[in-house]
């Protein structure tokens, strides 16, 4: 049994400009006092096509954690846009939210990201070469995709690989608002960043 | 008869292979398959009961469900009394569930918040011991045990009352353990198993009382569970599966000597009801599933059941009382299983002890007092429960959403070893919760030492920025939470405190390490052990030579600092934001050349504090080995092992601020008048705009007072002591050696000399308390230093030292004693929740609390996060409370003594200790009849200890099994009275 589970991740001063750094508050419960600590990470997806694009944009360790209701608020700064494929600044893309224990990821918390420009005008005729102090970015708060995996909490040798509990009313469709441009909308287009049994939804 | 299929009642279409029926009737437990998992589900019964509550929306039919168990629940139990669930299944886990409280509905996060648990069960403990999937699980009587068996062939015998203690492992079946039961009277329990054997265990020993085959020889291991019941008169033990002729039936054994002549025969995949008096089944249904059955659970009244099968669904059974007959009640049936069982220890419990005889009406009136409290308590926690949100949403008297508002800005963030970010979480709840206190802001489980060797032990740098008013972690790695700074740092250091702290000095003296550190650095950095850290590797040998020479000279400048500092600090005491610079005081005994260190004392607006009198002064003291640089340049021809202190210099003038509440400050100017060439100094004090000033012929180096005396040490040793009005109260008082610190608490001035020497006088009795004692026994043998001085009211001084021990001084005895130690480890194993009176009584406060800071709290709050065997858990607590109690008493703090003495004794008597209870209640009483050669004192610290007794006395009426020496005190002082 998973001794982390995450309660709640709250996505702060969403929307905002592109450049301004991500914070989210997590909650999160332990079961167990845990010997070592979590490791969170910050994941930027720059491009669907690619894994190579991703940003790790900062990881940091939480800890001491005793058995608990906890929260603390993991800020990162925001993508640097010399790394994203110029065609992949404008549009849907995703941000992940790992944490890992011992090395070992037990939940990918993903959501997706918007960016688009403010300004009607720039909207209608999107520059060439990306502005991305005009770019807005619009996390998907509402819908977060979970993935849970069993990993080993303990130190002994038995490992537990199999995908934990996929809950099915994760089923959900992308909103309107947040419409697919590249493709990202269909399935298995982001290779290995979600696994697959919560991409067949989308 | 009435049936019913909720369709409600599913797991999404997978088996349920067990239900269980909560003792109270209230709701049900259903265990299965759940999606890639195992699934436990606690629904609501009163849809299952009644059709109105089932179309009505407002009434939710599922209450909770879990799904932590890793495979297929194979089986859910519900303890006798309510509080637990216990589940085991294909994972080889048993988890026990229990009842959290105060946390709202919440939902599954990601899950659209669809699935919102209406109650919050929650996994207390996790029995492994299995090596194979556990088939059943079974409470005894009285939930004493809880018992599982498993496919490993084994049963498992857990303590129930000490998860996850095991208390046998019975071994003896040869095929896989598929069904457990227990004797309602706790003597004993059957298991059925693959091997075609029921056998039946003693409780007595754990050992095997016979083994029952015959029946089972025809069977085939083809089932999944054999669950077996015993009857609830304890005298027919049902087994699920034996073979009569080919046929299918159900056997029943005799306890009588384990006799198996009857069975009820009839079964294929119905359910038969089958009446005793009878000779046929009652009721039998058929084809109401579509497989097999798999668990069967009677209602607590008896007239219904919940059937669970293979295919994921539920029925409900609905009898009336005509066709079935009357219930038994629990005492009725207790009474039957007393009669022709006895009394046995097995099912002794609370319950029955309370049915004991009560021998003395006082204690009745006690015992219904006690309830009339705990209804109250109920009612008005009812009413609590109106506005639960709020309760719910405040941790440390701070909303959660304050909290989450400076997050951000409060959150504690420290670099590791390899400069990576670590964020120490905030902590919103405790776990296992029915209550919601956090007494901790942090979730570092803080105690002194523990905050002290994550301090230590990280090597890395650890700043925790202290936001004054922010009750933090670190608060309790502080000797106390008073404002206290005990700074030290070597000469390149010092220089840089002084930059820092915006005095004025002279750059002149730095050392080579100054010029690699920045020169502007912020008030806390310059403490940042990083910094520290540093300037300690910068090589020693040039700042050693450079000192040799002037070190004279530069011990006058830095106590001019010294002195200056206190007086920056005290103007600046208007900014209750000030920080408070904090130093590692491990990193001061390390470093050989050591220089002076200061003693600021600041106080704070905005921290109430109950007794100002109580007024800690923090000090360093030189251990012999810190100082043979040192002394080497002084040339002092002091004795090889004798401890020096620091000697505060002279200055031309300073303040010190004895209180804010009376407003009290004393101003001390050095040779002001010159009167015929002859220079003298001046002494004011001011105390609430009432001033009055004297002169002194010498230059005054340190002076302190309190609402009843003011004295100011001078030089040449002399040491002169005024009434609050000014008037001199003794001619001078010649010191042994130099003043180092003077102290004054009350009508008591304590001196410590530099010799390491400390007296205390009772000035207005002019008698001594504390005559010339040596700090060498405290500080002897290791790099220790003084960080602390307190006096109490009844004049007995305490020093904190670095290690964060913390020594009094009991005059009587002429000893030092131990009264506090941060390092130790029972203060965090120590548990007495329980026997705490309320929340409130915890924040008693006077000197034992302000030496052992917050720890005392948080230890206790620690302490839930260890997992300590009960037994050691139990020694520890009591002999931590016996410390505190002691303690106290050598303090002197009447208040803190009654305090931890009813705590104490409240812990006996829950814990049943009768021996130790016995002998305080004892030395309370006293002799009845007086007689001269008694020995006995009527006080303690200043408390009548009959007035004890009776504070003591409604609290050892509690536990009825304290009823006799509840008695013997409640008529000895009856008898005293009347005298």
């Amino acid at each position: 049994m998973a001794k982390v589970s995450v309660l709640n991740v709250a996505v702060l001063e969403n929307p905002s400009p592109f450049h301004s750094p991500f914070r989210f508050e997590i909650s999160f419960e332990c079961s167990e006092a845990l010997a070592d600590d979590l490791e969170w990470k910050i994941i930027y997806v720059g491009s669907a096509e690619s894994e190579e694009f991703d940003q790790i944009l900062d990881s940091v360790l939480v800890g001491p954690v005793p058995a608990g209701r906890h929260m603390f608020v993991f800020q990162a700064d925001a993508p640097n846009p010399s790394l994203i494929p110029e065609t992949d600044a404008v549009g849907v893309t995703v941000v992940l939210i790992t944490c890992t224990y011992h090395g070992q990821e037990f939940i990918r918390v993903g959501y997706y990201v918007n960016n688009e420009y403010l300004n009607p005008e720039l909207r209608e005729n999107p520059p060439m070469k990306p502005d991305f102090s005009q770019l807005q970015r619009n996390i998907l708060a509402s819908n977060p995709r979970v993935t849970r995996f069993h990993i080993n909490w303990d130190n002994n040798t038995d490992r537990l690989e199999a995908i934990e509990t996929q809950d099915p009313s994760l089923g959900c469709s992308l909103p309107l608002n947040c419409t697919p441009i590249k493709g990202l909308g269909l399935p298995g287009c982001i290779p290995g960043l979600l696994p697959e049994n919560s991409m067949d939804c989308i | 008869m009435k049936l019913l299929k909720p369709t409600w009642v599913n797991h999404n279409g997978k088996p349920i292979f067990s239900v269980d029926i909560h003792p109270d009737g209230t709701k049900f437990a259903t265990g299965g398959q759940g999606q890639d998992s195992g699934k436990v589900v606690i629904w609501n019964m009163s849809p299952v009961l009644q059709e109105d509550d089932e179309k009505d929306e407002n009434i939710p039919k599922m209450l909770c469900q879990m799904d932590n168990h890793l495979a297929c629940v194979n089986c859910v139990r519900w303890s006798n009394s309510g509080m637990y669930l216990a589940s085991g299944g294909d994972d080889k886990l048993i988890m026990v569930w229990k009842r959290a409280t105060y946390i709202g509905p919440s939902t599954v996060f990601g899950s659209s918040g669809k699935l919102a648990n209406v109650e919050q069960w929650r996994c207390v403990s996790i029995l492994r011991s299995h090596s194979g999937d556990v088939m059943d699980v079974a409470w005894s009587p009285h939930d004493a045990w809880l018992a599982s068996c498993s496919v490993d062939n084994t049963v498992v015998i857990w303590n129930a009352v000490k998860f996850p203690e095991i208390l046998a492992t019975l071994r003896g079946h040869s095929g896989l353990v598929k069904g457990l039961t227990w004797d309602p009277v706790g003597k004993y329990i059957a298991s059925q198993a693959d091997d075609r054997s029921l056998k039946v265990w003693r409780t007595l020993d754990w050992q095997l009382e016979t083994s029952i085959t015959k029946p089972f020889d025809e069977c085939g291991g083809t089932t999944h569970v054999l669950r077996l019941s015993w009857s609830p008169d304890g005298h027919y033990l049902v087994s699920a599966h034996a073979m009569n002729n080919s046929g299918p039936t159900a056997q029943i054994i005799e306890r009588e000597g384990w006799k198996t002549n009857m069975d009820f025969v009839g079964h294929r995949k119905a359910v038969t009801v089958v009446l005793t008096c009878l000779k046929r089944p009652l009721v039998v249904i058929h084809e109401l599933f579509d497989k097999s059955i798999m668990d069967i659970s009677w209602t607590l009244n008896g007239l219904g059941i919940l059937v669970c099968s293979m295919d994921g669904s539920v029925a409900f059974l609905d009898f009336s009382q005509d066709e079935l007959g009357d219930p038994l009640s629990e005492e009725e049936k207790s009474r039957i299983h007393q009669s022709t069982y006895g009394k046995s220890l097995a099912i002794m419990t609370e319950a029955q002890l309370s049915t004991a005889v009560i021998e003395n009406p006082e204690m009745l009136k006690y015992q219904r007092r006690q309830q009339q409290q705990q209804l109250d308590q109920k009612s008005a926690a009812t009413r609590e429960m109106g506005s639960a949100t709020s309760v719910a949403g405040v941790v440390n008297g701070e909303s959660l959403e304050d909290i989450r508002k400076n997050l951000l800005k409060k959150q504690v963030e420290t670099r590791t070893a390899d400069g990576r970010r670590r964020i120490t979480p905030l902590c919103i709840a405790q776990l296992d919760t029915g209550d919601f206190s956090t007494a901790f802001f942090n979730s570092i489980p803080l105690s002194g030492s523990l905050a002290g060797t994550m301090l230590s032990s990280h090597s890395s740098p650890q700043l925790l920025p202290l936001d004054s008013s922010t009750p933090n972690s670190f608060g309790a790695s502080k000797p106390c939470t008073e404002p206290v700074v005990a700074a030290s740092a070597r000469p390149a250091g010092d220089s840089v405190n002084k930059d820092s702290m915006n005095a004025t000095s002279t750059p002149a003296a730095l050392s080579p390490s100054v010029l690699t550190t920045p020169s502007k650095i912020e008030p806390m950095k310059a403490f940042d052990s990083r910094f520290t850290e540093r300037s300690k590797a910068t090589p020693g040998a040039p700042a050693l030579t450079s000192v040799t020479p002037t070190a004279a000279e530069r011990l006058k400048e830095q106590n001019l600092v010294k002195e200056l500092r206190p007086r920056d600090l005290l103007e600046s005491s208007s900014d209750s934001d000030e920080k408070v610079p904090l130093a590692k005081p491990s990193s001061l005994s390390k470093r050989k050349l050591e220089l002076e260190v200061e003693t600021v004392e600041k106080k704070k607006k905005g921290r109430p504090r109950k007794d100002s009198r109580l007024m800690p002064v923090s000090l360093s003291v030189q251990s012999p080995a810190a100082l043979t640089a040192e002394k080497e340049a002084m040339c002092l021809s002091a004795p090889a092992l004798a401890l020096k202190l620091p000697i505060p210099g002279p200055q031309r003038a300073f303040t010190l601020q004895v209180s804010s509440d009376p407003s009290m400050y004393i101003e001390v100017e050095n040779e002001v008048t010159v009167v015929g060439g002859v220079k003298l100094s001046r002494l004011k004090c001011n105390r609430e705009g009432k001033e009055w000033e004297t002169v002194l012929t010498s230059r005054i180096l340190t002076a302190a007072g309190s609402c009843d005396v003011v004295c100011v040490a001078c030089e040449k040793r002399m040491l002169s002591v005024f009434s609050t009005c000014g008037r001199r109260l003794l001619s001078p008082i010649l010191l042994p050696s130099p003043i180092s610190t003077l102290h004054c608490t009350g009508s008591y001035v304590m001196a410590l000399t530099a010799a390491a020497t400390l007296s205390v006088w009772d000035v207005h009795r002019q008698v001594v308390v504390v005559k010339e004692e040596s700090l060498h026994s405290i500080l002897a043998g290791s790099d220790m230093t003084v960080s602390q001085i307190l006096l109490t009211q009844h004049g007995i001084p305490v020093m904190n030292l670095s290690d964060g021990k913390a020594y009094c001084f009991n005059p009587s005895l002429s000893t030092w004693n131990l009264v506090s130690d941060k390092q130790d480890s029972l203060a965090q194993c120590a548990d007495f929740r329980s026997s705490l009176p309320s929340q409130d009584a915890m924040l008693c406060s006077g000197p034992l609390a302000i030496i052992q800071g917050r720890t005392s709290n948080s230890g206790r709050q620690a302490a839930r996060l260890f997992s300590v065997p009960h037994v050691v858990q139990q020694e520890t607590t009591l002999a931590y409370l016996e410390n505190q109690v002691a303690a106290a008493l050598t303090l002197q703090s009447s208040h803190e003594y009654r305090h931890w003495l009813l705590l104490y004794a409240r812990y006996l008597v829950n814990e049943g200790f009768e021996y130790r209870l016995r002998e305080i209640c004892k030395d309370l009483l006293g002799p009845v009849h007086y007689s001269t050669g008694s020995q006995w004192e009527s006080t303690v610290v200043g408390l009548r200890k009959r007035e004890l007794l009776k504070e003591l006395l409604p609290v050892i009426g509690q536990n009825l099994r304290f009823q006799r020496l509840f008695t013997e005190c409640q008529e000895q002082l009856d008898i005293l009275r009347d005298k």
